[in-house]
């Protein structure tokens, strides 16, 4: 196409019809390519020829408006919806009539589970590098929390099953529910508002980000990358009961622990009331053993020093007898008579007792006593 | 005779008097006092005792479940 160009002077003017048809031109000599992006503000309408939509990049909400001509996307027959991911193929146009931009779409591929996979393991390493996923991230989950944050789909089976196996496990439990989208376009931010909401709760201690099984599309939310650092970046650990246990969406790897069913769940977040009960009894009933056992120890101790006092004066007693009878044998023993008992015997002259011969004459009369009586005697000879 | 503090200085205090008569080194007239004062601090550790069962057995029926 040749443009052509007013002159006024030196100066080339182009009209707006002329460039446009230039800057089309131009464009049409780009490659056609696939573009990746999220379908929104889809208008389709019987009377019209074309579909159009844009297309946008869920990164950074940069858009790209599209067109396709209605026969071509009827005959698809994508059932495309606002939010689905889709591959466009298609090359850039001026719709020169109003130098609008646009992408003139030739075909549109949902975003199939293959790309959803590469891309999910590109995410995961890239966060993984990141040191996102680390173990040493992970925080304790709290032994008694004051209130527990449920984050749930509005009618799930998933809200009620976490919520009755807590309350079954642990009745006293304060649990705050935010409900939100679990599925679709809009999950994603809606959860992490969720998050942030429950957050500014006084005492909340510990959150469970729960959803129960579904396709793989469905939980694809739980492994978007806001969400997952929204977990992981949470001020209160999180427990990440989404899905079954086969599923591993990437909000699993950045929580503080995995739950891969309601009743887990409530296992790692609340105390077990009945064994909590049982304790407090065992400790109860050992608190009266104990104070039993203090004074059944101290009663005998008691007792045996008694024992011992009522004892003590009487053998203060018989000791002190005992040594006076000592004393008193000794004292018998030197008395006249013990030393008589053991043979000896006292020869007297007149009243005075003999302590030798000398001056004793033979025939002399003497008087003998002994233990036991006594008789006179005379002396038959003197040595 | 002054009143003892405490069950736990009774306790020792009978105890000690109940070592001083088994050596058998105190006087006569002295060992009859320290005997009474034994059996004094005897009777308030026993009444002190007493007590603290009672009580603790009342805690224990209150505990039972009703």
């Amino acid at each position: 196409v040749k443009v052509q160009a007013l002159q006024y002077g030196d100066r080339k003017v182009y009209t707006v019809s002329a460039f446009n048809r230039g800057v089309a031109d131009w464009l049409s000599r780009l490659p056609t390519l696939w573009i990746e992006g999220e379908v929104t503000e889809l208008k389709r309408q019987e009377s019209w020829q074309t579909v159009f939509f844009t297309l946008k990049d869920p990164e950074d909400g940069a858009c790209l408006r599209v067109t396709m001509g209605r026969g071509r996307f009827d005959a698809l027959e994508l059932g495309l919806e606002n939010g689905r991911r889709v591959h466009v193929y298609g090359r850039p146009e001026l719709f020169e009539a109003k130098g609008d931009f646009r992408l003139r779409a030739l075909s549109i591929e949902h975003y199939g589970l293959g790309d959803h996979l590469a891309a999910l393991e590109r995410l995961k390493t890239k966060l993984a590098g990141e040191g996102l996923f680390a173990s040493e991230r992970k925080r304790r989950l709290p032994s008694f929390p004051r209130r527990v944050g449920l984050v749930t789909g509005n009618d799930a089976a998933a809200k009620r099953d976490v919520l009755t196996a807590i309350q079954t496990r642990f009745p006293p439990a304060r649990v705050l529910v935010a409900e939100t989208y679990v599925q679709g376009p809009y999950a994603a931010g809606a959860m992490i508002d969720a998050l942030a909401a429950l957050c500014r709760h006084d005492e909340l201690d510990v959150i469970v980000l729960a959803r129960g099984g579904g396709s793989f599309e469905d939980l694809l939310p739980f492994s978007d990358e806001r969400l997952v650092r929204a977990v992981a970046s949470c001020p209160v650990p999180v427990v990440s009961a989404v899905g079954h246990e086969q599923d591993s969406p990437l909000c699993d790897l950045a929580a503080d622990a995995r739950a891969s069913t309601p009743s887990v769940a409530a296992r790692l977040v609340v105390p077990d009331a009945d064994e909590l009960v049982q304790r407090l009894d065992r400790a109860r009933a050992g608190l009266v053993r104990g104070a039993r056992r203090t004074v059944e120890r101290n009663r005998e101790r008691l007792e045996r020093a008694h024992e011992r006092l009522r004892r003590a004066p009487a053998s203060t007693l018989e000791r002190r007898s005992a040594r006076l009878e000592h004393a008193a044998g000794r004292l018998r023993a030197l008395a006249p008579h013990a030393t008589l008992e053991r043979g000896y015997a006292i020869v007297r002259t007149g009243d005075a007792i003999l302590r030798s011969a000398d001056g004793l004459t033979e025939g002399a009369r003497v008087e003998v006593e002994l233990a036991e009586g006594g008789f006179g005697a005379r002396v038959e000879d003197v040595r | 005779v002054s009143e003892p503090q405490t069950f736990e200085s009774a306790q020792r205090e009978l105890e000690q008097i109940v070592e001083r008569l088994e050596t058998g080194q105190a006087p006569l007239d002295e060992t009859i006092k320290l005997w009474e004062r034994g059996e004094e601090l005897y009777r308030f550790c026993r009444g002190q005792l007493d007590a603290a069962h009672g009580r603790i057995e009342e805690l224990a029926q209150r505990q039972q479940p009703a």
